[in-house]
């Protein structure tokens, strides 16, 4: 790769840099480090993952599992552990402070009961009910706290005629339920079966998209709530259920066929919605190609040799190019030619056209398809400080995505990633409840604690 | 907790949405930018979004195969809901002086430019802070406002970010080429993420009266959210790969299609749950096996590919709906595949008030999905669509820096206001009688 001249405006991106680097993030303060937040999700990742964005911000969290800890933190590929703990919570369990509670027994209620005097937020994701059968549901609960923000994420809901449902909340279901699962994925060719290609069907996505976003929405209407209480003193309940989170961020799907009594179909690697827009193959794998004006769709064509065989420059709107019929006759046309670069070729093409090409600085996106394994070896992203592992005392030097953004004044931060089932009972009941030592040998051996 | 719910959509408009009093300035287009002030917008902040007059968002052309709903872009009314439309041309000094004159009575400003562009405009973070010391100022954009492939001027978009996080090639089936979605998920999320940095920011104003400058990058945004993939390729020195339908942290979880050709996603991976699916199957003693004895046996890739061979030869034999009724009989997580008709017709979303009716002024009666947050003393909603570009000029211009229809008429003679071109998407409506949505009429 040629070497990198830096852009007129460098002194901006210097500017910016010494104002928000991660690497100063700990000289910062904290947006949430006057919250206390409890977190008892159960089998749900949507739950931890709400409670990583508070805690990463400062506030204080206290994760409590049962005594033999939850289930996700057996949820790994291939069942693969680190220190008895699956890949997904070594991400998740981040800056949480972990306690153990039984609260199917009375005993352990009434501890629980207790802290929640203290604390800002309660986040849980049990099937609609199960808190309110032992007695801790938020109209128990805010008697005791009018100020507490109580977060409940379920696959139903708190209302509405499937809420009475006493299933848990996992992502693949939220997901197939969510309406997107349905529009994605490759396009059966016409004379083909499903058992000869069992891949052409709806798919969903690999990463568990769904809780994320029910979890992000749930973060979202949390920092919501606390503005309101700000001024007010009121806490409130809010009700996510992860399905709908997901679907929201669906687009035109329900309007369609409301309007025009059209079910959204999966189109492949195509947008139904918009041109140039896909993903394409090269001579190493792929890339995606993105021009949503007319401009960059021709600077593609130039790029690719095409602009005067294909008359580009007679080309007056992008509207025809997103009908169906055209789409595919275009994908036809560039796939044969995109086949001809590599990916990293294709890319840089691009970055040069925006230089020196006809049309420039105009230029298509193109971006390379890449594994995950390139995308954690990638330097930019090192440089950016999205990879920067976490000294973690228990778990040791352990790489994980940093958090989502960057900021001057008071950004997030990972301080540790996980810790074991229990490990801070010792400091979390003494602080909160003046537990000593005598006391929580006491409640152990009754299996409260 | 039925009893704080009771009644929720009844009484959704007797309270206001908890951000009430909130003041957001938008300067963005396509769906990263725009979708984060919406979310603001439907909790009850007042957004004013600023397009470059006289085409706006380039959202105002886009559409599935052509069609339109009423010559606007469906895509666009879903981004852009409850928020005031105002055309101001941010290339020309007055036009830059008049968003100064708003950004100093704003809580919050978004952006989605390139690097350095705000400051080209005068209207960068320093500048405003200037006029505005506690402003929060976020810009969003595909990488960043530092770092190699934002000095390369690299553009970005959704489809970019799900291919150079990895995103795509761990969405497909094993052996398949990366898939991408069907939806513009690093956008949207990332859109949404965007706005957990903002009301963060905003507590920590209230406590300190300090603003700040918040930048994300898509890509980075959507990494965040593949949560397992990175420790697992560290400390495992090995690359994740797609694996369809199934869920490779969780076993069982995975689609299976169903004897009614319809498809079915279960997952059952505690105890209970497993035992209870292996029940629904009528085979109570694979709960026995050793192979399936507890989930993290369970997970190793063997054992998993035999019990979800095992599942996949039931369902063969079972309805979609059938499953589904299993597992509310028996206690496991199972579920039809829903489409576009169960979006409109499914009594639950319904009743819950997340699919419902708009009453537009300009765009009439129309189906739409409200925010998903349902909070019990604030309920956040949709009010109204989008509106032409510049349709609001008059009323944010009078209302809030108190301009008379002289001073507006200067404005617009010199195109620093602006209004729609006369073109699909930027005009009113075919079928607007010219008053209706106004606020200000002359």
């Amino acid at each position: 790769m040629a070497e990198h001249k830096r852009p007129k405006w460098a002194d901006w991106a210097d500017h910016i840099r010494s104002l928000d680097d991660p690497a100063k993030n700990f000289e910062k303060p904290e947006a949430l480090d006057d919250l206390v937040v409890l977190d008892l999700s159960s089998r749900s990742m949507a739950g931890p993952y709400c409670t990583s964005l508070l805690a990463e911000l400062g506030a204080e969290t206290i994760r409590v599992e049962p005594p033999g800890g939850d289930l996700v933190r057996t949820y790994s590929p291939n069942g693969f552990m680190h220190k008895g703990t699956g890949m997904a919570y070594l991400q998740e369990g981040r800056n949480k402070y972990h306690v153990t509670l039984d609260l199917e027994k009375e005993e352990g209620r009434e501890i629980l009961r207790n802290l929640v005097g203290q604390v800002d937020i309660l986040v849980e994701t049990y099937p609609t009910g199960t808190l309110d059968a032992w007695g801790l549901g938020y109209e128990d609960l805010v008697k005791l706290n009018p100020r507490l923000i109580f977060a409940s994420i379920t696959g139903y809901g708190q209302f509405g005629p499937d809420s009475g449902r006493k299933q848990y909340d996992y992502d693949n279901v939220a997901q197939a339920r969510s309406g997107v699962q349905y529009a994605t994925g490759e396009v059966l060719p016409e004379g083909k079966t499903r058992d000869e290609m069992p891949y052409a069907t709806s798919t969903k996505a690999g990463p568990w998209i769904a809780w994320s976003t029910a979890g992000t929405f749930a973060a979202l209407g949390i920092l919501a709530a606390l503005y309101y209480r700000e001024a007010t003193g009121e806490g409130q309940a809010l009700d996510i259920s992860t399905p709908e989170a997901y679907e929201r961020l669906n687009d035109y799907m329900l309007h369609w066929y409301a309007d025009k009594g059209v079910i959204n179909e999966r189109f492949g690697n195509l947008d139904t919605c918009l041109w140039l827009y896909g993903f394409f193959p090269t001579k190493d794998g792929g890339v995606f190609l993105g021009g949503l004006r007319l401009e960059m769709w021709k600077a593609f064509v130039d790029i690719i040799g095409k602009y005067d065989e294909w008359e580009a420059d007679s080309w007056t709107t992008l509207a025809p190019f997103m009908k169906k019929d055209w789409q595919l006759k275009y994908q036809a046309m560039i796939n044969p030619e995109t086949v001809k670069y590599t990916s990293d070729e294709l890319t840089h093409k691009s970055i040069d056209y925006a230089k020196s090409g006809r049309l420039a600085p105009i230029t298509p996106v193109v971006a390379e398809i890449v594994a995950p394994w390139k995308t954690m070896q990638d330097e930019v992203w090192h440089d950016r400080g999205v990879f920067t592992p976490v000294q973690d005392p228990v778990y040791g030097s352990i790489l994980c995505a940093q958090a989502q953004w960057k900021s001057t004044e008071t950004p997030p931060r990972t301080k540790w990633v996980c810790r074991p089932v229990g490990y801070d009972n010792g400091f979390v009941y003494l602080k909160y409840l003046g537990f000593g030592p005598v006391k929580l040998k006491e409640l152990a051996d009754r299996g409260i604690v | 907790m039925a009893a704080v719910f009771k009644d929720y959509v009844k009484n959704k408009f007797a309270r206001p949405g908890p951000l009430k009093g909130v003041r957001v300035l938008e300067v963005c287009t396509l769906l990263f930018g725009p979708s984060g002030p919406s979310f603001l917008a439907e909790m009850g902040a007042e957004v004013i979004k600023i397009e470059l007059p006289p085409m706006g968002d380039v959202t105002r052309s886009l559409n599935p195969f052509g069609w339109f709903y009423k010559e606007q872009s469906p895509m666009f009314m879903h981004i852009n809901p409850n928020k005031y439309y105002m055309a101001l041309d941010l290339h020309i000094d007055l036009g830059q002086q008049i968003f100064k004159e708003l950004a100093a009575k704003a809580d919050i400003i978004e952006f989605n430019l390139r690097p350095g562009v705000t400051r080209r405009w005068n209207i960068g973070y320093e500048q405003v802070k200037e006029v505005n010391p506690g402003i929060i100022y976020i810009e969003k954009n595909g990488f960043g406002q530092w770092g190699l492939y934002a000095e390369q001027d690299r553009p970005s978009n959704d489809g970019a970010a799900q291919a150079l996080s990895g995103y795509a090639w761990i969405s497909s089936f094993p052996g398949r080429p990366p898939l991408k979605q069907a939806i513009w998920i690093c956008d949207y999320y990332g859109g949404l993420m965007g706005e957990v940095a903002v009301l963060a920011a905003l507590h920590h104003r209230r406590k300190t009266g300090k603003g700040q400058f918040i930048e994300m990058s898509q890509s980075e945004n959507i990494m965040r959210a593949m949560s397992w993939v990175w420790p697992y390729q560290q400390l495992a020195q090995k690359g994740v790969e797609p694996a369809g339908n199934r869920d490779q942290c969780i076993c069982p979880a995975d689609t299976f299609l169903c004897k009614d050709g319809l498809l079915a996603a279960v997952a059952a991976p505690a105890p209970d749950e497993f035992l209870g699916l292996c029940k629904a199957m009528g085979k109570a003693e694979l709960a026995k096996d050793p192979r399936f004895a507890d989930h993290a046996v369970r997970l190793q890739d063997a054992n998993a590919l035999a019990i979800l061979k095992i599942i996949a030869d039931w369902a063969r034999t079972v309805t979609a709906d059938e499953v589904e009724n299993l597992g509310k009989q028996y206690g496991f997580a199972a579920t039809r595949l829903h489409n576009a008709v169960d979006m409109n017709e499914d009594p639950q979303r319904r009743q819950r008030g997340f699919v419902k009716e708009i009453d537009d002024p300009l765009y009439g009666r129309y189906v739409e999905h409200d925010f998903p947050v349902m909070m019990s003393k604030t309920p956040p909603k949709i009010k109204w669509t989008v509106r032409p570009v510049g349709f609001d000029n008059d009323f944010i211009m009078t209302k809030i820096l108190g301009r008379n229809q002289t001073q507006l008429d200067e404005l617009y003679l010199h195109g620093v206001l602006g209004r729609w071109k006369d073109q699909q998407g930027r005009r009113p409506p075919p079928d607007w009688d010219g008053q209706s949505g106004a606020i200000v009429r002359r």
